[in-house]
């Protein structure tokens, strides 16, 4: 089917590239692990005081890492003017969001599995058991910030002061996300029952569902001339 | 389409102008003079005569924002857009004027500038959107494409503020002990009925202004065009110079 | 068959308007190029009737669909070759043709692929990601991706910039081979040599105007 096709091609050649050139994902692994820095020498933590703030200090690293990722995903379509070629082409522009939404997911992702034993270690968690679940609220957070953030990158890529404009427009929107991720991450560390966050799971998922389908209806509006 | 919308405002705009003054004359006459001072909050409680109409009509705009971007990408007007422009940044000011207003009434009736309460961080958010919008289409060149993406961004954040409101809501619940309490208006038929006047004649005045800043708009980029028309006409017949491939008849 | 047609086409930039009131055809297994000064709006022009800009007044179709309101058919029968490569500095010859091609709907064989990158000449270097490859190059491989896409109609913007002389015959020849299977050609060019090769009808885009001949009537006006 030419829909899946267009999905698998575009993922594909986003993937590929980072593969082969390694510079998104090394970019946002180093600023991450700065900005854990910083917020270690931000606050002096006790161990008490550490375990309040980690999912928060946790889903900041996220947001701003992501936020250079999801950047890059179209800035990278800048050069030789690829990003034209996708305007013109034939192709279901719906398809090459999903192209772009997986590859930046999946970035995402891979910055955060590399990044959480970091505070595993720096911060001394003890999570064994909450693995599965933790890696849960990572995934359905992380889509709900590259359902918008896509779709942004998009609408920003072209247009002046396009760095700071990706931020002031997704972080507001993704309010939701980060309010939902930060509790979920606190109730996953602490070891509390499912029971008394599973709540913001089920509104991680609402908001990924609605965003999606919103910004798949989008982005034919924004990707073309 | 591109006249009637314009010709229909310039009609009706003082209509709509002076009955949302009056309204809200009368509506400062009742409620600041006749209306009873509340039990626990005395006279302060007055503010809430402009700041509670001043956040109805700010989401009134952004409701009015949200409805002319789906106009907006079905027909492709451009009135339509200059519509959406206006009421965005009229909403962008009702909501700081909200936020301002809000916060000068809570210092006396809570002790406190701020609080995170879902209605107000999700108003805080709404203003945070709109500015984005205002800002989104300041850094956008193109004017249709400027029309287009700030239609999607305004469309994509009027989706997403129940969302905010909700899960501030239950974020709240968890944070906030019901031991801060935050009491609030107990409403008699007397502040009703002026709230209710202030109301309408704040949405007037919102009706109002949009009419006039489409209009300022739409003669915004008439001239623009007819500039550009003057401006051609040189370029298009200027003789300076011989290309070389201009063509010699023989 | 008239591939493309254009009426009354205008483009403004708010204050600045760039040409208006042109209006054209291209039949199909013609092959038509613009000249005109830099500047005139020849490269504004292609790039409206490759979909990529709205025309601010006039209409224009692509293989009888309507350029904006039909957009989508007329974006699968037309190939616009623009300045930019369209191509992925990561990716080798041989990806950046399968990408474009899987945008096209079109699945070619590992055999099509290599037989068109040796009729480009770049057969040698077809495992070499493109971030190496010099201008010249990149257009060959344009080349070649317009061989296997077959579209029925072709917009080249300055097609002869960065070719080398072999490199110029290949497009001449690639353009000949296009016409006689039917496709529609319109190219713009400083380059009045080369593209006499192949073109039948020329027009001439300057202060908005357009003034259009044939290659007959360029033998006998002294027109440039």
């Amino acid at each position: 089917m030419p829909f899946f096709n267009v999905i698998r091609w575009v993922a594909w050649k986003d993937l590929i590239s980072e593969v082969r050139s390694r510079e998104t994902i090394s970019s946002m692994f180093f600023f991450a692990l700065i900005v854990i820095l910083v917020f270690s020498f931000s606050f002096s933590m006790d161990q008490a005081a550490a375990r309040e703030l980690i999912a928060g200090i946790i889903w900041v690293a996220f947001a701003f890492t992501g936020i250079i990722g999801l950047g890059k995903s179209f800035s990278a379509e800048l050069q030789n003017d690829c990003l034209e070629h996708l305007q013109i082409s034939p192709a279901s522009k719906g398809a090459i969001y999903l192209g772009k939404l997986a590859a930046n997911l999946l970035f995402m992702l891979i910055v955060e599995v590399i990044l959480f034993p970091m505070f595993v270690i720096f911060f001394n968690l003890d999570v064994v058991e909450e693995l599965p679940l933790l890696l849960l609220i990572f995934v359905l957070a992380t889509l709900g910030l590259s359902t918008v953030g896509t779709l942004f990158s998009a609408m920003t890529v072209q247009i002046r002061a396009r760095e700071v404009m990706l931020p002031i427009l997704l972080l507001p929107l993704a309010v939701p996300v980060m309010i939902a991720a930060v509790e979920a991450t606190r109730g996953a560390l602490h070891g509390d029952p499912l029971s008394l966050y599973g709540n913001w799971l089920q509104l991680l998922a609402v908001f990924d569902i609605v965003f999606t389908v919103l910004s798949f209806w989008a982005f034919e509006w924004i990707l073309d001339s | 389409m591109i006249g009637s919308m314009i010709k229909w405002m310039q009609r009706y705009e003082g209509w709509v102008g002076a009955g949302g003054g009056l309204c809200i004359l009368a509506g400062l006459y009742l409620g600041l003079v006749v209306s009873p001072p509340d039990y626990y909050q005395g006279e302060v409680v007055r503010i809430m005569y402009v700041h509670v109409p001043l956040v109805q009509t700010a989401m009134l705009a952004y409701a009015t924002l949200f409805v002319g971007s789906l106009w907006y990408l079905w027909k492709r007007d451009p009135i339509v857009d200059n519509l959406c422009h206006a009421a965005a940044g009229i909403s962008a000011f009702l909501t700081a004027l909200g936020l301002i207003t809000g916060s000068i009434w809570a210092k006396p009736t809570w002790n406190t500038w701020w609080t995170w309460d879902a209605r107000l961080v999700s108003f805080a958010v709404m203003f945070l959107i709109l500015a984005g919008y205002l800002m989104l289409r300041t850094f956008i060149d193109d004017p249709e494409r400027e029309a287009r993406y700030a239609a999607v961004f305004a469309i994509v954040g009027f989706v997403d503020l129940p969302i905010v409101h909700f899960s501030v809501e239950w974020w709240r619940t968890l944070h906030q002990p019901l031991s801060f309490s935050m009491r609030g208006v107990s409403m008699s038929k007397d502040m009703l009925i002026p709230l209710g006047v202030m109301t309408v004649g704040f949405s007037l005045m919102f009706f109002y202004m949009v009419m006039i800043r489409t209009q300022m708009l739409y003669l915004d980029h008439l001239l623009a065009a007819k500039k550009g028309r003057l401006l051609s006409r040189v370029h298009l017949s200027s003789d300076v110079g011989s290309s070389p491939s201009s063509l010699s008849t023989p | 068959m008239i591939a493309i047609r254009g009426w009354d086409l205008g483009k403004s930039y708010g204050h600045y308007r760039v040409f208006e009131g042109l209006s054209f055809e291209v039949a199909a297994g013609e092959c038509y190029a613009l000249f005109g000064p830099n500047g005139a709006g020849k490269t504004t022009l292609l790039r409206i009737l490759a979909t990529l800009y709205r025309p601010t007044a006039g209409r224009f179709e692509i293989v009888g669909r309507d350029g904006v309101a039909e957009k989508e058919a007329a974006r699968a029968a037309l190939l616009f070759l623009a300045h930019g490569s369209y191509l992925y500095d990561e990716l080798n010859a041989t990806e950046n043709l399968r990408f474009a091609l899987a945008l096209r709907s079109v699945t070619p064989a590992h055999h099509q692929i290599k037989s068109a990158l040796d009729r480009v000449s770049i057969g040698a270097f077809g495992d070499l990601k493109v971030r190496y490859y010099s201008a010249g190059m990149k257009k060959r491989l344009s080349i070649a991706k317009a061989m296997l896409i077959r579209p029925q109609v072709l917009l080249l913007d300055e097609p002869y910039t960065s070719l080398d002389e072999s490199g110029m015959s290949l497009m001449n020849r690639y353009i000949t081979d296009s016409l006689k299977e039917g496709a529609a050609v319109l190219m713009t060019t400083h380059d009045r040599v080369r593209s006499a090769e192949v073109t039948h009808r020329l027009g001439v885009l300057d202060k908005g105007q357009l003034r259009q001949f044939t290659v007959d009537e360029l033998k006998t006006h002294a027109i440039f």
